[in-house]
């Protein structure tokens, strides 16, 4: 499937692509079986097949900027109904990977933002917070109120307390240690 | 039966209505849920994202945690969880690379003993149709609900080898052994918008909304679902999606494991029923579930 032009290094990015998520890409058919399935498939967000072809096509910048893999939600829609069996989630991994590794400013930075909230929160207290992380994007966003109409409903209800928010968390040390343990592997590899 | 249980983050927080339905139905069904000590955070979808390794890793952790509990089956409510999990036991057999990382990473040796089960996949097939229907004492007859599975329960087969993705029937099947009626539709793998949740809710308004606008199509009594992100998207969106589509929608949004322990004849607020932001006591009045 790969066409033979264009700049040796564009070749590297697709070797890289597909050593990272341990997806053949070389056997997509370009069918469009998973654009076609994909929930976040837009006019805006090109999906899967569109990015798949980028990569074939050593579109390296276009494909690190892509908002597919930001907006991809991991259904697995599109790795269930293709015909070739590519996980498409493991892809969108190893672009983000590869887009953080190489500083480039993520092209969905409200996604990028909460699941850099939500990480930190589970690398401090070894378990998400799920309020206090919700507050914290909504806060950082600038849009503090966001969303405050449910929330009061769910206080009423009893499914939450405002004041679970100013209890401490478990604080697990082991989870802390992974985080720590991942980051060395890493740096050792680089 | 004893069996290890890992509740994850939201069941312990906005969705504890879920993990107290689970725990009452369990109970009831002779089913001991010895909860994983010191349990994590399994990476959910963000590790996932932005890091293969600390996702594989955060829920190798986990089944590590368990390993110790001297069990063979564990059982997962969080589809999200369960497929995680499920996908580290995998992805740690089959290649040794990541097995020697991963392991690293979490200090700890794995020995791939545990069976990881779905909570619907355990009740529907090792505790069994039969042993449900013998519990039940007020049949849900008169109710039509319609199953909603999400994603991450089935997809992608290759990971979850569970059910039929496209077509999924185990909760169906349940739910009839209580006695209510299920109706047909095609909506039941489609996407609620899921993690998108609070950094996307737009786009979660569309694509819930088009389940829901269906399920009201559909004449549905409750929309019965087994994962707390779809019932959160598809609950606490349901005003803002009726704005959208200039009308207002009233359609009860519970777990299955609710409806189990209505037919199991438990009260209404010991399984969380009332936390629920679409109200679902009228209906169940009128069905007569409840006086």
């Amino acid at each position: 499937m790969f066409r033979l032009k264009g700049k040796i290094e564009e070749k590297a990015f697709l070797d890289q692509v597909m050593e990272r998520s341990g997806q053949n890409l070389l056997e997509c058919l370009q069918c469009g079986k998973c654009s076609g399935s994909c929930p976040i498939t837009s006019q805006t967000v090109g999906g899967p097949r569109r990015l798949i072809a980028q990569i074939l096509n050593g579109m390296q910048e276009q494909a690190l900027k892509d908002p597919t893999w930001w907006y991809c939600v991991s259904c697995g829609t599109c790795a269930t109904r293709c015909p070739v069996e590519i996980n498409m989630y493991a892809v969108s991994t190893a672009l983000c990977e590869m887009a953080a590794e190489q500083g480039i400013e993520a092209s969905e930075k409200g996604i990028h933002l909460f699941e850099e909230l939500f990480l930190k929160s589970v690398e401090k207290n070894g378990r998400l917070r799920e309020i206090t992380t919700v507050a914290a994007f909504n806060f950082r966003m600038g849009r503090p109120f966001a969303d405050m109409a449910i929330g009061t409903k769910m206080v009423q209800k009893g499914v939450f307390s405002p004041f679970a928010m100013l209890r401490k968390g478990h604080r697990d040390s082991r989870v802390n240690r992974i985080f720590q343990k991942i980051r060395q592997q890493q740096k050792q590899k680089a | 039966m004893k069996v290890s249980y890992y509740p994850g983050c939201s069941l312990e927080e906005t969705a504890a209505a879920f993990d107290i339905s689970v725990r009452k139905v369990c109970d009831h069904l002779d089913v001991s849920l010895e909860e994983v000590p010191g349990w994590a955070c399994c990476g959910s979808s963000p590790a996932l994202k932005m890091d293969r390794l600390l996702s594989t890793s955060l829920a190798a952790h986990n089944l590590a945690l368990a390993q110790g509990q001297q069990v063979e089956e564990m059982v997962i409510p969080c589809p999200f969880c369960f497929r995680r999990l499920l996908s580290a036991q995998q992805e740690t057999q089959a290649t040794p690379e990541t097995r020697e990382a991963v392991q690293e990473a979490i200090e700890a040796e794995l020995d791939d003993s545990l069976k990881v089960h779905s909570l619907l996949g355990f009740l529907r097939y090792t505790v069994g149709l039969e042993a449900i229907s013998a519990k039940v004492q007020k049949p849900l007859q008169g109710m039509k609900v319609l199953t909603y599975y999400g994603c991450y329960l089935v997809k992608p087969a290759s990971v979850t080898q569970y059910d039929d993705p496209e077509d999924p029937v185990s909760m169906d099947q349940l739910l009839e052994a209580l006695g209510a009626e299920v109706l047909p539709w095609d909506f039941k793998t489609e996407c609620c918008g899921a993690s998108l949740a609070v950094s996307k809710s737009e786009t979660v308004c569309e694509l819930s909304g088009r389940i829901i606008r269906e399920a009201a199509y559909r004449e549905a009594d409750a929309l019965v679902v087994a994962c707390q992100l779809c019932h959160a998207n598809l609950d606490m969106r349901q005003t803002q999606i009726g704005k959208l589509h200039g009308t207002k929608y009233h359609l009860p949004i519970v777990y299955f494991t609710q409806l189990m322990g209505l037919a199991f004849g438990m009260p209404y607020k010991a399984l969380g029923l009332g936390r629920h932001l679409t109200n679902p006591k009228e209906m169940l009045k009128s069905k007569g579930v409840l006086q």
